[in-house]
């Protein structure tokens, strides 16, 4: 019952135009929508209704200590840990889940799931390239196996790519012969090459020595200039209030703040918000 | 020291050469053959052992326990004498196994037993990261399998891998019990026409040794260097 309020409380304060026609375009921009997600693992809540909007071009980050759900968040939005309960919707597609005629929810199949997985681009913690494939060919993989696009086309539009992440020189390399630093901005490039309409990170620096987080970190500021819709979980505090235009700080799998970087930071509501903050800040 | 010049004579185990080496010939027919099925064994009841299929998984399980718990001789027999009575019964026609089919059939299970395990630990040593990565985005699961976790599968476990075929074809060597014509086979029908079985069975096992060394040998050079490489 709670969490319920919780949940729909935060859904009415989220900012939405008061202006009718604002609103409708407002809502054309979603790209990605949460609606009162939940995930429980067993008896173990981790999620407790998050809701959302991200709109085209908005970069959120998302901060929380460990283990409040930031993780799972994004596994439950591209579906690797699907939500016990709540809704998914990308570009106004329910994402992971089918309404039938009688008006009940099942599970999507994995095909259409796989069809919307395509468009969310995620990145690792733990970098997940395919060690028996060159640099290159863990690029085209995807694009010519999941998107049907011709060897050579995709070879170029890696070779782009790798200029874009600086590592046009590595193309031929394999994966463990690269820094922790090169190896996450080839993941980039691979999530990229999808050409997703959402790109997600999971705590994409927190495996990197601190000298080589700035080069990731590059990369993602450079593409959220670009207009690329980033949700990004991150400890990084400087990335969070310097990178995105929307901050959201995730306590016990509810969010417990949700705005601009300088509200969030500067002036938190929330107590807890304010604790972590502190602790972060050292 | 008689005995020993005796054993050590090549010339009896040399006038017989053509018979005796092509005997050789049906070991590496058998164990080509085993192989075969030792790796679709092997590796579809390994899919099943990893299913997520609760009667799947027990099905799997059941193979690999039963196959690689009964020694090779034993299925050996019991392929070839009991299990062509029991159809026999079943078809109401009688059956007999050609030796070859026998053999190939006994060890081919038997070592596919172990193989089943040696897939299952390869496939398990593929970080799960590396399928969610290709899950994200959006890969089909037979992609997944084929492209992502098999081929590092198989790098993971592939010294074993190779060892194990060196094995199998060290157990060809029992066919001859059931009257496949190989090597050993051979070596008795021509002791039992020229009784002199000292050398005849020496040399064989000379051969024998030398081929499974230089096998064995060359599945550890192979190992060393792949290892030196990065990958197994």
């Amino acid at each position: 019952m709670e969490t319920l309020a919780a949940g729909t409380a935060r859904r009415d304060a989220s900012p939405v135009p008061s202006d009718k026609g604002l609103a409708k375009a407002a809502e054309d921009a979603v790209v990605l929508r949460v609606s009162d997600v939940h995930k429980a693992f067993g008896d173990l809540k981790v999620l407790n209704g998050i809701s959302f909007d991200l709109r085209r071009g908005d970069v959120m980050s998302v901060i929380g200590a460990s283990g409040s759900g930031k993780s799972t968040l994004l596994r439950c939005i591209n579906q690797l840990d699907p939500p016990t309960a709540g809704e998914i919707y990308l570009n106004g597609v329910p994402f992971g889940f089918r309404v039938d005629a009688s008006g009940k929810r099942t599970p999507d199949s994995l095909s259409n799931i796989n069809r919307l997985r395509q468009d969310v681009g995620m990145v690792f913690q733990q970098f997940n390239l395919w060690p028996h494939m060159s640099v290159l060919r863990n690029i085209t993989e995807a694009p010519v196996r999941v998107r049907k696009m011709a060897k050579a086309e995709a070879r170029e539009l890696a070779e782009q790519l790798l200029a874009k992440v600086n590592l046009l020189d590595k193309r031929d390399e394999y994966p463990a012969r690269l820094s922790g630093g090169q190896q996450q901005r080839v993941a980039i490039a691979r999530a990229l090459a999808m050409n997703p309409k959402v790109m997600m990170f999971d705590e994409a620096t927190s495996s990197l020595d601190p000298e080589l987080t700035g080069e990731v970190l590059d990369v993602m500021r450079g593409l959220g200039e670009e207009g690329m819709t980033m949700l990004v979980v991150t400890h990084e505090m400087g990335f969070a209030r310097e990178a995105s235009n929307r901050v959201m700080f995730i306590h016990e799998g509810r969010v417990e703040e949700d705005g601009p970087p300088e509200q969030v930071f500067d002036n938190p509501k929330s107590e807890r918000c304010r604790a972590f903050l502190s602790k972060s800040y050292r | 020291m008689e005995s020993f010049k005796e054993a050590v004579d090549i010339s009896l185990f040399w006038e017989y050469r053509s018979l005796l080496l092509g005997g050789l010939a049906f070991n590496f027919y058998t164990w080509i053959s085993a192989l075969v099925l030792v790796h679709v064994m092997g590796f579809s009841m390994c899919m099943m052992r990893l299913s997520r299929v609760g009667a799947c998984r027990a099905v799997g399980t059941a193979y690999a326990e039963l196959f690689r718990n009964t020694p090779e001789y034993i299925l050996l027999t019991w392929v070839h004498f009991v299990l062509p009575l029991l159809l026999s019964v079943l078809l109401q026609t009688r059956l007999n196994f050609p030796p070859f089919l026998s053999a190939v059939l006994a060890l081919g299970l038997a070592y596919s037993g172990y193989m089943v395990e040696t897939y299952r630990s390869g496939i398990q040593a593929v970080p799960k990261g590396h399928i969610e990565a290709g899950r994200a985005l959006g890969m089909s699961s037979i992609d997944i399998t084929f492209r992502i976790v098999l081929p590092q599968a198989i790098r993971n476990v592939l010294p074993e891998m190779l060892n194990q075929m060196v094995s199998l074809f060290k157990a060809t060597t029992l066919v001859s019990l059931i009257a496949v014509p190989d090597l050993l086979y051979n070596v008795v029908i021509v002791t039992q026409e020229e009784m002199r079985p000292l050398p005849l069975y020496t040399w064989a096992a000379i051969v024998y040794c030398v081929i499974i060394f230089t096998a064995s040998t060359l599945v550890r050079w192979l190992t060393e260097r792949w290892r030196s490489r990065g990958w197994a």
